[in-house]
Parts: C-alpha cells; sequence; structure tokens
C-alpha cells in the first residue's frame, strides 16, 4: 500500500505538487492523468524518492520512504521511465537482470530470470538476448524497459508513459500483456499516461490531476459518469464519453435475449458494447449473434446497448 | 583474434622506430648527400635508443599524471557536489587550448628553471586540456534517460560512474588522452632547450650548428614515435567503435 499524505514538492517558486492525498492499495491499478506540466512524474518520482518532497509525507506499507537508504528502496520499486532509458553499452539480458545483479543474486539465478522475464514479455530470449539497445524497435525496447523493471519481483511499479510514442497495435498489444501480468503478478502499479483510452482500459483507480492537485479520483466509471467539474469532464472526453464507457462495458453484462438470430454477425462475448456498436453500424444491422468460442449465447439488440441500466446511476448526463 | 590483428600497424611503427634508432648509420649515404661539407652526419653526441627512453619517459610521466588529474577533476566537476566548479573548470579548459604549447614550456622556465621537471610539468599541464575537455563532453554526454534509469534502478553513485557514465564516455576520454599525447610527443622536443635531453636534441643541436642532417634525423624518430602511438590509440578505439 502506498499512501500519500499531504505531499507537496516545490520548485523554486512553484509548486508542482501541492497538498496532494492519494492512497493506493496493494495490487491496485493506479493511473495519474492531467495535462502536461500538471505533475504526474513528479508525484510518481517522489514515490522512490528521485525528486524529494518538500512537504507530507509518503508511506509505503505504513513505512515512511525516508526511513529507507534511497538505493534500496529503488531496488524495491521497478520503474519504468518514459524514454526507456536502456543502457546501450549492455545487451538486453544485462539491462534485464540489472536489478537482480545490484541485490547480489546468483548469475545462474539471474539467467533464469531474465529467460522468464522475455518468456512473459513475449520475446524470444535466443534472439533477443545478445542484442544491444539500438538493435531493438522502439517496442521491443519498451518491453525490455518493463522487463527491466519486473525483475528483481517488486511489490510496487511505477510506470511513466511507458508506452508513448508505439503504434496503436503495439500500444494495444502491450497494455493487453501488462493488464495480464496484473491480474497473474498482483502488483501495486502506478501509471501515468496522456492517452484517456489506455488509462480507462487499465485503471482500477483513475486520478486526474491539475495544477499539482488532485481534481477527482475513483474507478473509470465513476468519473465517466459523474465528472466533478467542467475540466474532469472535457479532460475524460466530453462528449465522447459514451463511446468510451461503452469501451469498458463487456457484452456480457448487456446480454438479456437467450434466444438465437440467424443472419446476423457474431460477435465475441469478451468484447465490449464499443465493438458491438460499430460492428452494428458496419454492417448496418441492429442486432448481433453473441458467441463465446463456437458456442452462441444469444443476441444482443441495439436497444439493449442503448437503453439498458447503466451500471451506475446517471446523475449527470452528457452535455449538449 | 581479429582484435589482436589490429595491433599490426602500431608494432609495425615500432620495429620502424626501434630499426631507425639502431641503424641510423646505415643511412649515412642519404645524410651525407644532404649535408656534405659536415663533419659528422649522424647524431653521435647521445645514442638514439636512450634519447627514446627519455622522451618517452617525460611524455608517459607527464600523460600518467594528465590523465590521473585531468580525468578526476572531470568526474569530480560531474558530481553532484562538485557542481560548483564545473563552469571554472570547462572555462579554463577552453581557454587554455588556445594557448601555444610553445609558450606553456617557455613560461615554465622562469618559474621552475632548466631540466627535466619544468618539461614534464609544462607537459602536463598542457595536456590536461584536452583531456579535460573531453572527459566532460563525455560523461555530459551521456544521455538523461540512462541517467535517470541508473538513478532509478538503486545503483549507488560510484556504480552509476563506473559501470554506465565512464564506459559510455570512454570512447571520448580516450579521444582526448590520444590528442594530449600526439601533442606532449612533438612538443616534448621543444624541451631540449631547457636541458631536457631527448629526441629534441638532436634537432636542436642541428638547428643551432646549421646541420640539416641531425635536425632531420630527430625529427624522423619523433614522427615515428608519434604515429606509433597514435595508431596505438587507434587500436584502442577500434575496439568501443562498436558503440
Ligand atoms: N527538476 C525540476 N526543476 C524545476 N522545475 C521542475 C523540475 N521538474 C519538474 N518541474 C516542473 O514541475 C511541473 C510538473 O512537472 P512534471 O514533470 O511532474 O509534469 P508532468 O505532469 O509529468 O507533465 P508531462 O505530462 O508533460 O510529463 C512542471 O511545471 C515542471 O516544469
Ligand atoms: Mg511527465
Amino acid at each position: 500500500m502506498i499512501e500519500l499524505k499531504n505531499l507537496s514538492r516545490q520548485f523554486g517558486e512553484m509548486w508542482a505538487v501541492r497538498d496532494l492525498n492519494l492512497t493506493i492499495n496493494k495490487g491496485e491499478f493506479c493511473v495519474l492523468v492531467g495535462t502536461s506540466g500538471c505533475g504526474k512524474s513528479t508525484t510518481l518520482r517522489m514515490i522512490n524518492r528521485l525528486i524529494e518532497h518538500s512537504a507530507g509525507e509518503i508511506h509505503i506499507d505504513g513505512q515512511p520512504v525516508r526511513g529507507f537508504r534511497e538505493d534500496l528502496l529503488r531496488r524495491r520499486i521497478g520503474y519504468v521511465i518514459q524514454h526507456v532509458g536502456l543502457f546501450p553499452h549492455w545487451t538486453v539480458a544485462r539491462n534485464i537482470g540489472l536489478v537482480p545483479r545490484l541485490l547480489g543474486w546468483e548469475p545462474e539465478r539471474i539467467a533464469a530470470r531474465v529467460d522468464e522475464l522475455m518468456a512473459l514479455l513475449g520475446m524470444s530470449a535466443e534472439r533477443f538476448s545478445g542484442k544491444y539497445p539500438r538493435q531493438l524497435s522502439g517496442g521491443q525496447a519498451q518491453r525490455v524497459g518493463v522487463a527491466r523493471a519486473l525483475a528483481a519481483d517488486p511489490e510496487i511499479l511505477l510506470m511513466d508513459e511507458p508506452f508513448g510514442a508505439l503504434d496503436p497495435l503495439t500500444r494495444d498489444g502491450l497494455q493487453e500483456e501488462l493488464l495480464s501480468l496484473h491480474h497473474r503478478l498482483n502488483k501495486t502499479i502506478v501509471f501515468v499516461t496522456h492517452d484517456m483510452d489506455e488509462a480507462l482500459r487499465l485503471a482500477d483507480r483513475l486520478v486526474v490531476m491539475h495544477e499539482g492537485q488532485i481534481r477527482q479520483q475513483g474507478r473509470p466509471i465513476e468519473l465517466l459518469r459523474e465528472p466533478v467539474d467542467e475540466f474532469v469532464e472535457s479532460l475524460l472526453g466530453g462528449n465522447s464519453r459514451g463511446l468510451k464507457e461503452a469501451a469498458l462495458t463487456p457484452v456480457a453484462q448487456r446480454l438479456c435475449h437467450a434466444e438465437m438470430t440467424s443472419g446476423v454477425p457474431d460477435i465475441d462475448a469478451n468484447k465490449t458494447l464499443r465493438d458491438a456498436l460499430s460492428l452494428m453500424l458496419w454492417h448496418r444491422v441492429d442486432c448481433l449473434n453473441v458467441v463465446e468460442g463456437s458456442e452462441s449465447l444469444g443476441t444482443l439488440r441495439l436497444a439493449d446497448v442503448v437503453t439498458a441500466r447503466a451500471p451506475m446511476g446517471t446523475t449527470r448526463g452528457l452535455s449538449s | 583474434m581479429s582484435r589482436l590483428r589490429g595491433l599490426t600497424v602500431p608494432l609495425v611503427w615500432l620495429g620502424l622506430l626501434l630499426a631507425a634508432c639502431v641503424g641510423m648509420d646505415q643511412l649515412e649515404p642519404v645524410f651525407r648527400w644532404l649535408e656534405p661539407s659536415s663533419r659528422s652526419v649522424i647524431y653521435a653526441r647521445a645514442d638514439f635508443l636512450s634519447l627514446l627512453g627519455k622522451h618517452v619517459l617525460v611524455v608517459s610521466v607527464a600523460g600518467a599524471l594528465s590523465i590521473i588529474i585531468g580525468v578526476g577533476a572531470s568526474i569530480a566537476v560531474t558530481r553532484q557536489w562538485g557542481r560548483d566548479f564545473l563552469p571554472l573548470v570547462a572555462q579554463v579548459a577552453a581557454i587554455g587550448q588556445t594557448f601555444p604549447p610553445v609558450a606553456v614550456l617557455a613560461l615554465a622556465v622562469p618559474v621552475l628553471g632548466f631540466g627535466t621537471l619544468p618539461v614534464i610539468v609544462a607537459l602536463l599541464l598542457y595536456g590536461l586540456l584536452p583531456i579535460v575537455r573531453n572527459t566532460l563532453a563525455g560523461l555530459q554526454g551521456v544521455s538523461a534517460d540512462v541517467r535517470e534509469a541508473a538513478r532509478g534502478m538503486g545503483m549507488r553513485p560510484h556504480q552509476r560512474l563506473w559501470r554506465v557514465e565512464m564506459p559510455l564516455a570512454a570512447s571520448v576520454i580516450v579521444a582526448g588522452i590520444r590528442t594530449s599525447v600526439t601533442i606532449s610527443i612533438a612538443t616534448a622536443a621543444i624541451g631540449a632547450t631547457m636541458g631536457a635531453s631527448n629526441l629534441g636534441d638532436p634537432i636542436i643541436s642541428g638547428i643551432v650548428n646549421g646541420n640539416t642532417a641531425h635536425v632531420l634525423q630527430g625529427a624522423l624518430l619523433i614522427a615515428l614515435l608519434a604515429l606509433c602511438v597514435d595508431s596505438l590509440f587507434a587500436w584502442l578505439q577500434s575496439g568501443r567503435s562498436g558503440l
């Protein structure tokens, strides 16, 4: 568990972060969003003490971070920096094995761990472990950056725009992998991004920051449905929030007709309402056959998508 | 193996250098043709090998001290605790370069007198400049992302320096040392005017006595020495060019 209490950081006269209170539970995926310069990176870097806080407190599992020796603290916290920052003079394997080596693991154990991580991130150890960072594509380097952060099996992972500057497909794949990693390994993750779709997809807890302070935090769906002010509303997408919410809702959740309809396109039950809407628009139909694998589960109608009771009370609608 | 094959060139120059020292007499007809009227055409006041030895010794001592002091100072001023001195050191290194080496030697005499010591001190001071300049450039050239990663992964300051910053700066630093040593080899010859005996002796005495053959012999040996050392550095640098 990470607790930030009245956390502040001043650079000269300017407060980069001011009086910030945030509790991130163990195993939670917390995403920080906000306009450029609002203090997201500063917040992240105060957690592993790359920047010292000017006021307030940071506790990890109840212990103040200032109580740890800096380098020992950082070895316990995985950190993925925005621009990857692999060491150009080291091979991929050596880069990944950095923190275990600092911790004094046996060479065999490090080698095994490196292979394990490369497999986890879908990179062939045989092909990549001997390569140098300059021989990697952007996406491959990002993966190595993530593998390096995971190497010593830290409880906490800090990720600062780790998938920036990637094409949508690679990005999508890495998000998918990160989500499944999170489910399997149950890490506490603090993640910074500018991409709202990415934030909504990944977050358990979404934190909207503005000028060094938290404007609103909560589950993505809560923020979409009940933004506290215009700023949060527009940051989350304004009028396109309907589609963003649809992208968070699985088709299975709105399936209420068990009978089959013939002659309409199939949609997988794991897909989202957004995919369903898109398919309907594309095929110019108003119902879809919901399937799971080869088994048919029933029919999804346009009316189910649009009118079914929203998971949350609709206290605040789309402005227009 | 191919790495060692790169040593061929420096070894060839070394062979030629030693052969020239030992067998300068064999070239007497050539020098006689240049200086038909002189009594001695081959410089004989001292043995070439021992002049070479002294030359190499002076350059090595001055070079080693320049490296230790130059690299050390550059490391110091790029650390958190030495940052305050960075602008000063960088400026001195930049301005010092515009001083001709001869002027440095000339200034050393009134302070330190004649002999080998002032030559070493002058070479040391002058040799510092390219080393400091390049070490600073090399260390500052390590990208901010790499630094951030090194810190963020929990490397201690000395680990960051020796495992990340220095290896990444190495090729630039070696280039600075190469410049420094090459200049020193040439400049040391002028030290002969200040009473340090080395390969500059034949040149100086040749100039004083109007004997071109002696001048040429000294110049030839210095050139061979410079080529030998320079190609050795080229080999050292080629090992890191893959970065
Ligand atoms: N080392 C520093 N010295 C001075 N000011 C700084 C420093 N680091 C950050 N700042 C300032 O603090 C503010 C917050 O910076 P921060 O990097 O946390 O923003 P951010 O939310 O991560 O922005 P972005 O989304 O563009 O990365 C900015 O106004 C920035 O200029
Ligand atoms: Mg940032």
